[in-house]
């Protein structure tokens, strides 16, 4: 079984802490965290652990065809997959001929994603691979996940953002200024949130959620929110792109929104239903939920919760 | 040596000459200017002239096609992730040269054919013009690897052109025949290839051939610089 570690020294870095992370190759490891502290992550990788991170910076051949660069690369490589095979893999062979210049910024994306998946590189680093790309090039990728962990590469993928940890990634970390964290997974906590769930549910006469903007308290509606997320233990309010911190955990909570028709969808994701706009299906059996605010933004739904959100939506 | 990353890379640059409109002009401008000529004198071309267009085919053609697809590479980042060894790296500027070589091969002959290229049929001129193809070849390798753009490559080109390209205009200048300038030009390789030619003698390849020396050793350091550097 391929592995690797990485130890990292806090010595010799100021905001980067410590922490000893292995990557295996039987499952992808994500770890969030935010802009800066990557671009320290990546740093430490590519000087110290001589790794390559594939992160979109290089260019590509513009003039040039899909197929011809995906041709190059092949060759280049020495890839052994034929370029047929490769082309419906990444979902390029409908744009085969078109010159890069005159692509689509996520046709683009998934070239590269053809590249790195084509040079043979053990293990492999992906920064932000998803980011700013539709739900098709997602899907490539997820599927190009499932191939290179079929091959037994290691992979780590770097994000920023909290959802794509969760759904890219079988097992997800946390990097923050105290170390490195796991993410709880979702499948382990399936029994406790079973637990919680045949509480009956309190009614409160409670119609306001309080929550703290510095010294203010601000007393939101329930149905303007569109879904809560947890973060360090504390639950935060998020409506559209702005996040308010609430005092109590993301279970007292649940138990209180449970009557307006909140839901909890994943370990530390509460979801206004009323707000849901789509649920999608990724391949691997994941899920996400688009919510409908502004920026369309969607959370990750837990394998265990799709059977119930159906019956909650009389899908069944 | 990786023949299978040569030929991808050969192959590829070859797709992008042919849609890069900036490369493209270069192998057209001896031709034109062989079209020129022959529209302008009817009785025998002086040697000097043929040297002309070699001069030219072989800075304009050979040393700028190569600076520019270099600069390109640079420019726009695309070798990262490529280059994993310099091995892999002296693949590259193989697969480029072979395509530098065929164009130039493709531009020479077609010009030289407007001008009559019989006197060229032989051995002498043609191991002269296989060196002075070396020697400009090296340089623009040796410029390509350090221009960080498409844009500097052009202020390189210009003394690559007038220095080495048109050494044979310089004797219309007008300087003393026996004059330190003129000591210094009839040195450089596009004259030492006419004398070579005119008089049918070796000594002049010699002198060349140190050029050529001259031209891999510039390479080489520029290659050993950008290796090391990153």
């Amino acid at each position: 079984m391929a592995h690797f570690k990485i130890d990292h020294d806090f010595t010799n870095n100021e905001s980067l802490p410590s922490f000893s992370l292995t990557i295996n190759d039987s499952y992808v490891t994500a770890v969030y965290s935010d802009t800066d502290r990557q671009a320290e992550l990546v740093e430490v990788l590519r000087s110290d652990a001589k790794m390559t991170v594939f992160d979109q910076q290089e260019g590509l051949y513009d003039r040039l065809t899909v197929e011809d660069n995906i041709a190059f690369f092949r060759k280049w490589f020495g890839c052994r997959k034929p370029l047929p095979e490769i082309l419906v893999l990444f979902e390029l062979h409908s744009c085969a001929k078109t010159p890069l210049s005159k692509c689509s910024h996520s046709e683009i994306r998934r070239v590269y994603f053809a590249k790195y998946y084509m040079s043979g590189t053990e293990p492999i680093v992906f920064r932000e691979p998803i980011h700013g790309v539709d739900i098709k090039t997602i899907n490539t990728f997820i599927n190009m996940l499932e191939k290179i962990k079929d091959d037994g590469i290691p992979v780590l993928v770097l994000v920023s953002n909290m959802e794509h940890a969760l759904l890219l990634g079988d097992a997800a970390y946390k990097l923050q200024e105290h170390g490195m964290q796991p993410i709880e997974v979702d499948e382990e906590d399936a029994n406790t949130a079973e637990a919680e769930r045949s509480d009956v549910p309190v009614t409160t006469n409670l119609f306001k959620i309080p929550a703290k903007v510095e010294d203010k308290m601000i007393l939101f509606d329930p149905p303007e929110i569109d879904y809560i997320e947890s973060q360090d233990g504390k639950a935060m309010i998020v409506i559209n792109d702005e996040s308010y911190t609430l005092d109590s955990t993301l279970a007292e909570i649940e138990k209180k929104l449970e009557v307006y028709g909140f839901y909890r969808c994943h370990r530390s994701y509460i979801v206004n239903l009323q707000k849901v706009r789509e649920i999608i299906t990724w391949s691997k059996n994941t899920y996400s939920l688009k919510i409908d605010n502004k920026i369309q933004s969607t959370i990750p739904l837990s394998r265990t919760k799709i059977q119930d959100i159906q019956e909650k939506f009389s899908l069944k | 040596m990786n023949v299978q990353r040569i030929s991808a890379i050969f192959e590829k640059d070859i797709k992008d000459f042919m849609k890069n409109m900036m490369l493209l002009t270069m192998p057209l401008i001896p031709v034109v200017l062989a079209l020129i000529y022959d529209r302008m004198g009817t009785e025998e071309f002086p040697l000097t002239l043929l040297y002309l267009i070699v001069g030219v085919t072989f800075s304009a053609v050979t040393s700028s096609t190569m600076m520019t697809m270099m600069a390109e590479e640079n420019e726009k980042k695309t070798l990262r992730g490529l280059i994993l060894s310099p091995a892999s790296f002296v693949d590259i500027i193989i697969g480029k040269s072979l395509v530098t070589g065929l164009i130039t091969l493709v531009s020479l002959v077609v010009s030289l054919m407007i001008l009559g290229i019989d006197p060229f049929l032989n051995t002498i001129p043609i191991s002269g013009l296989i060196l002075q193809f070396l020697f400009f070849l090296f340089l623009g390798i040796g410029i390509g690897l350090f221009s960080k753009s498409i844009a500097s490559t052009s202020v390189y080109l210009m003394p690559v052109m007038f220095l080495f390209g048109f050494t044979p205009m310089v004797g219309q200048l007008g300087f003393s025949e026996d004059g330190i300038v003129m000591t210094i030009f009839d040195t450089f390789p596009v004259m030492q290839a006419i004398e070579a030619h005119e008089n049918s003698s070796w000594a002049p390849i010699g002198i060349i051939t140190l050029w050529v020396a001259a031209a891999a050793l510039f390479m080489f350091i520029c290659f050993k610089r950008t290796v090391t550097d990153d």
